[in-house]
């Protein structure tokens, strides 16, 4: 870590120095314990800020597009695949990016630790041991108990695009993606489902957090707020949350890249993930797509050829 | 004077056949106020709730009226709909996050009744904080952990009893419902300390709103809040934030008119029809977010409205902390002009 | 005990006029429904109203009409969105809200013993056409001395109240300039952007207060104009426009510093609004 760390300074600090960009965008140390926060060095005064570690969990594609100039960001996998969406849809110029690549062998899930001892006091990383001394008692974790769900199935962990890379890359061995967690959502009867749904969408309080934090949310005007026509209501019940999540979850199908930024960015805990893994799971099945594995190539449902077996869509 | 945690349980499950009671419970991700129909049902041992209790009195969602068409013809109605209600269980900050809603809600010129008849009609049970969370900072704003102000009826807890301060009229009307004995030394002992203690996060605000009046057009804005997602989490959490839309929601004839949380961090939310903007970047949203809760309302009402409450720091998906926002003010460097 | 704030009275819409000639701007004519309505509605010039089109929302508009108008009130509205396609659309005989009035207005107080400068551009010119119907009414004309009006727009067509414009050229209460942006056919007065048109005519300083509304651009050219003729800032006011959904200083969306437009606005001296924050 501390290699990739010493690295990370001095390709910030060359790049700026060198005006090849005018922002890194990275981590810093947040003020809580095992918190990141997004971090823009605009001088090579203050790249000494900059980190890297299990708790750098934001997806940083989100701020690419909206930050003006030149720019370079760290990326590690998730990211790198968000990024490959925004350049397939012409979000980004790739010449205003410099992407510095880190491999990620995931991040960790606060919920999780805090559920169980209580607001965080203090924490230390080592070794792979989390140690943390919370309000309601001490423990030590290994980091695979408390990996982030997303990251537990996550097979890029490697970035898929990258102008550099810092440190090893991580060996990925599963073959094809795996989705025992939607089957198993699947596997429950209609009732079971509705009812989990129930539960999840009744939390949500429509802060847009998981919007917002999504890189690929960017739309100028979200359907959620225009007002002619209104698509849904300011209502915050069951039905217009899940109509929103319903309607966030089409628009990404094909495109989400399962970086987990949405679920990990909602204060009510609302378990985003589940519709956009069935969402991810139906486009692999049925288009053999997967979001954001390279530069080129298009969302699956941003394409079409003459050949597409539903003639219906295309007029010869 | 103090009253067994038991008694106190027997005179709450009465109240609840006169009251709506809210009070503090486990929702499986956290506390939630809640209406509760026994005291058995509340949650004891709790830091604070994940959202503010503002919500009784200004409801994230609420109806202000309704109407029905019929040709050109309109009928409305208004939707007020009041109840008596108790709020168990209120922390200092979110009771002092009330006193400051009153004052918006009730300004030079006009009073909202939806709010104040409510308020009116509620009676709020503070209960000290005997533990403090990390991202606790309410000394910071001369509000004690164990202090009284803005509750009704106040409450500490003394593990097997409590200890019952009367505050207001109404707290006192509740108290004669309760059998009241005497503090024992050992106990107002124990009371004293509780009472004297501080949050060990801590900001200065001294001089924090004279600064502001000077640092509208200060670099500062230009960094700080590059990280924001602008989504409503800090607004929404925040015991004072009290912005809203008003919006229509229609069916065939008949309409009702509604308002919801809204926030300054929502690019949309200055948006003109003609398309202007005044506040059409994040920089200005957050410099009204600071200016709004340090400047432009400690000048019209003479406090900060911000209670320490830590809520907006704890949810914030990017960790803008606001301890450090105000640090960082109080630091920046003046331009002049 | 106070009425509820939020609820607005049933008026009538009795008018439904087409005000521009690219149709963009209508006039609305609303009646009051009975008289205690029309006594709870006491207004001045520069006050405005949240107007409910019922099914789709309300907006805020400026009172165009002036207290000395009784029974109704008149609104001119540009078509933008949601509130005001619904009100274009609106036949003549359809109950709307309205709620109000809210706000300060223009202060005709201090105009007193003075000359007043009214100056408009487009069809901010409402709540101008207020204040000056309120001044020549028979029994404020004598409290005021000099009152001249210099109104422009791109076009002839786009003016707003043109027989009521045509009545003012011919009282001698009233010095009315109108001017256009471009020459136009059969147009005989004057030509060019309102601060210039100011400039010629250099309307004196002296014991005068200048009322200036239009497009930013506009008050952005007409302040120095004004400045330059020595207007004073305590002597110029201005209406300002924000979003707004209360209108009254509540739901914390107007605000400009510690201002809220919607209670303490919209109208202002320009030595108010130096002490606030550029931001509107
Ligand atoms: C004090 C005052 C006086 C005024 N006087 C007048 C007057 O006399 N005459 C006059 O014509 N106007 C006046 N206005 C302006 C008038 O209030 C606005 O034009 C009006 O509010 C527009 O409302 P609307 O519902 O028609 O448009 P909206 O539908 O609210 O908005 C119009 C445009 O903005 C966009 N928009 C707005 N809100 C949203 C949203 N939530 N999400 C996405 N897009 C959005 C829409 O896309 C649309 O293009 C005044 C304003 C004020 C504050
Ligand atoms: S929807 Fe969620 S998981 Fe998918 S790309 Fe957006 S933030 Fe990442
Ligand atoms: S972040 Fe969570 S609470 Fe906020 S809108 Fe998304 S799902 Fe709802
Ligand atoms: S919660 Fe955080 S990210 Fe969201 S608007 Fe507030 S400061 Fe910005
Ligand atoms: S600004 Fe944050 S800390 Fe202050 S009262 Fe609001 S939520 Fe609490
Ligand atoms: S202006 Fe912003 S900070 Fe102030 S109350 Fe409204 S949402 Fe909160
Ligand atoms: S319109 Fe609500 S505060 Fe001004």
């Amino acid at each position: 870590m501390n290699n990739i760390i010493n690295d990370m300074r001095d390709k910030a600090r060359q790049l700026l120095a060198e005006g090849k960009v005018d922002v890194v965008i990275g981590y810093e140390k947040g003020s809580l314990p095992l918190k990141a926060t997004p971090f823009f060095a605009h001088s090579p005064a203050e790249v000494d800020s900059l980190i890297w570690d299990e708790t750098c969990e934001n997806n940083l594609a989100t701020y690419v597009a909206k930050t003006p100039g030149k720019k370079a960001i760290v990326a590690k996998g998730c990211d790198s695949r968000a990024l490959a969406v925004l350049l397939q849809e012409n979000q980004l110029v790739r010449d205003d990016l410099y992407i510095i690549g880190v491999s990620c062998a995931g991040v960790i899930d606060q919920r999780k630790i805090v559920a169980e001892v209580g607001e965080i006091l203090e924490a230390g990383i080592n070794d792979g041991k989390i140690s943390v001394k919370g309000m309601a008692g001490d423990k030590e974790y290994l980091f695979a108990e408390v990996k982030d769900a997303t990251c537990q199935t996550c097979r890029y962990p490697n970035p898929v695009l990258e102008d550099v890379h810092l440190g090893e890359t991580i060996a990925v061995s599963q073959e094809a993606p795996a989705f025992a967690d939607v089957i198993a959502l699947e596997e429950k009867s209609a009732g079971e489902r509705q009812d989990y749904f129930k539960e999840q969408m009744s939390k949500c309080i429509r802060c847009y957090a998981c919007r917002n934090a999504c890189p690929l949310c960017y739309c100028q005007e979200c359907f959620v707020d225009c007002n002619s026509p209104r698509w849904l209501t300011g209502g915050v019940n069951r039905a217009e949350n899940l109509f929103f999540q319903a309607g966030r979850v089409l628009h990404l199908a094909g495109r989400c890249v399962d970086c987990g930024a949405c679920t990990r960015a909602c204060p009510q805990g609302v378990d985003i993930r589940a519709l956009n893994r069935k969402m991810t799971k139906d486009v692999y099945t049925m288009y053999n797509h997967e979001a954001g594995i390279s530069e080129d190539g298009k969302p699956a449902l941003n394409e079409y050829t003459t050949s597409d077996p539903e003639q219906f869509l295309v007029k010869e | 004077m103090k009253i067994s945690k038991e008694k106190f349980g027997q005179a709450f499950d009465a109240l609840v056949a006169d009251y709506k009671v809210i009070a503090p419970v486990s929702d499986g991700s956290g506390i939630a106020f809640t209406e509760v129909k026994s005291f058995s049902d509340v949650k004891q041992d709790y830091l604070n709730s994940k959202l503010p209790p503002k919500a009784f009195f200004f409801p994230q969602h609420e109806k202000l009226m309704s109407y029905k068409k019929e040709g050109k013809d309109v009928t409305v109605k208004s939707e007020l709909k009041v109840e008596n209600t108790i709020l168990f269980g209120i922390r200092p900050c979110d009771a002092k996050g009330m006193l400051l809603l009153d004052k918006v809600f009730k300004n030079d010129q006009y009073t909202d009744p939806y709010y104040y008849e409510r308020r009116e009609k509620a009676v709020i049970i503070g209960l000290g904080c005997t533990k403090i969370a990390p991202t606790c900072f309410c000394s910071s704003f001369e509000i004690s952990p164990a202090g009284s102000e803005g509750s009704d009826l106040f409450l500490i807890d003394l593990g097997d009893s409590y200890e019952v301060e009367v505050v207001t009229e109404k707290g006192k009307a509740l108290a004669d419902r309760l059998a009241l004995a005497e503090l024992t030394a050992d106990e107002q002992a124990l009371v004293d300390k509780i009472k004297s203690a501080e949050t060990p996060s801590k900001i200065d605000v001294s001089n924090t709103t004279s600064k502001l009046d000077k640092m509208f057009n200060s670099p500062y804005w230009d960094t700080l809040q590059e990280k924001c997602l602008g989504c409503n989490v800090c607004s929404f959490s925040c015991p004072t934030c009290h912005c809203f839309d008003i919006s229509e929601e229609v069916c065939k004839n008949e309409g009702t008119r509604v308002r919801t949380w809204d926030a300054c961090m929502a690019p949309l939310f200055t948006l003109h029809g003609s398309g202007h903007n005044p506040r059409d970047n994040k920089k200005a949203r957050w410099r009204q977010r600071l200016m709004h809760k340090f400047n432009y309302f400690v000048h019209n009402n003479g406090s900060m409205s911000c209670v320490g409450c830590g809520r907006c720091i704890k949810s914030c998906p990017v960790n803008m902390d606001i301890r450090q926002v105000v640090d960082g003010a109080n630091k920046a460097e003046l331009v002049v002009e | 005990m106070q009425q509820n704030p939020y609820l607005p009275i049933t008026m009538k819409l009795v008018k439904n006029l087409v005000e521009t000639e690219d149709r963009l701007i209508n006039t609305f004519t609303l009646e009051f429904m009975n008289k205690q309505d029309e006594e709870n509605f006491k207004y001045m010039p520069g006050q405005f109203a949240e107007l409910s089109a019922y099914g789709h929302g309300e907006a805020p508009f400026g009172i165009a009409t002036s207290p000395t108008e009784p029974g109704i009130l008149k609104f001119s509205v540009a078509k933008v969105g949601c509130v005001s396609n619904a009100l274009h659309l609106m036949e003549e005989g359809t109950m709307v809200g309205v709620r109000g009035p809210m706000g300060n207005y223009y202060p005709i107080e201090q105009f007193k013993g003075k000359n007043v400068v009214i100056i408009g551009g487009g069809f901010a010119f409402t709540t101008l056409r207020s204040l000056a119907k309120y001044m020549l009414d028979d029994k404020h004309r004598g409290d005021y001395g000099d009152i001249t009006v210099i109104y422009g727009a791109r076009n002839p067509g786009l003016l707003l109240y043109k027989e009521e414009l045509a009545e003012w050229e011919n009282n001698p209460n009233i010095n009315l300039v109108t001017t256009i942006d471009r020459p136009a056919e059969g147009w005989t007065k004057h030509v060019g952007f309102i601060p210039s048109i100011t400039e010629q005519i250099a309307p004196s300083s002296v014991d005068t207060y200048a009322v200036v509304c239009g497009p930013p651009a506009m008050i952005k050219f007409t302040l120095p104009v004004l400045e330059k003729l020595n207007f004073p800032p305590e002597r110029i006011y201005t209406s300002l426009e924000m979003r707004m959904k209360c209108g009254l200083g509540i739901c914390g969306r107007c605000n400009i510093g510690t201002e809220y437009v919607c209670k303490d606005g919209p109208v202002f001296s320009m030595a108010q609004l130096k002490e606030l924050p550029n931001e509107y």
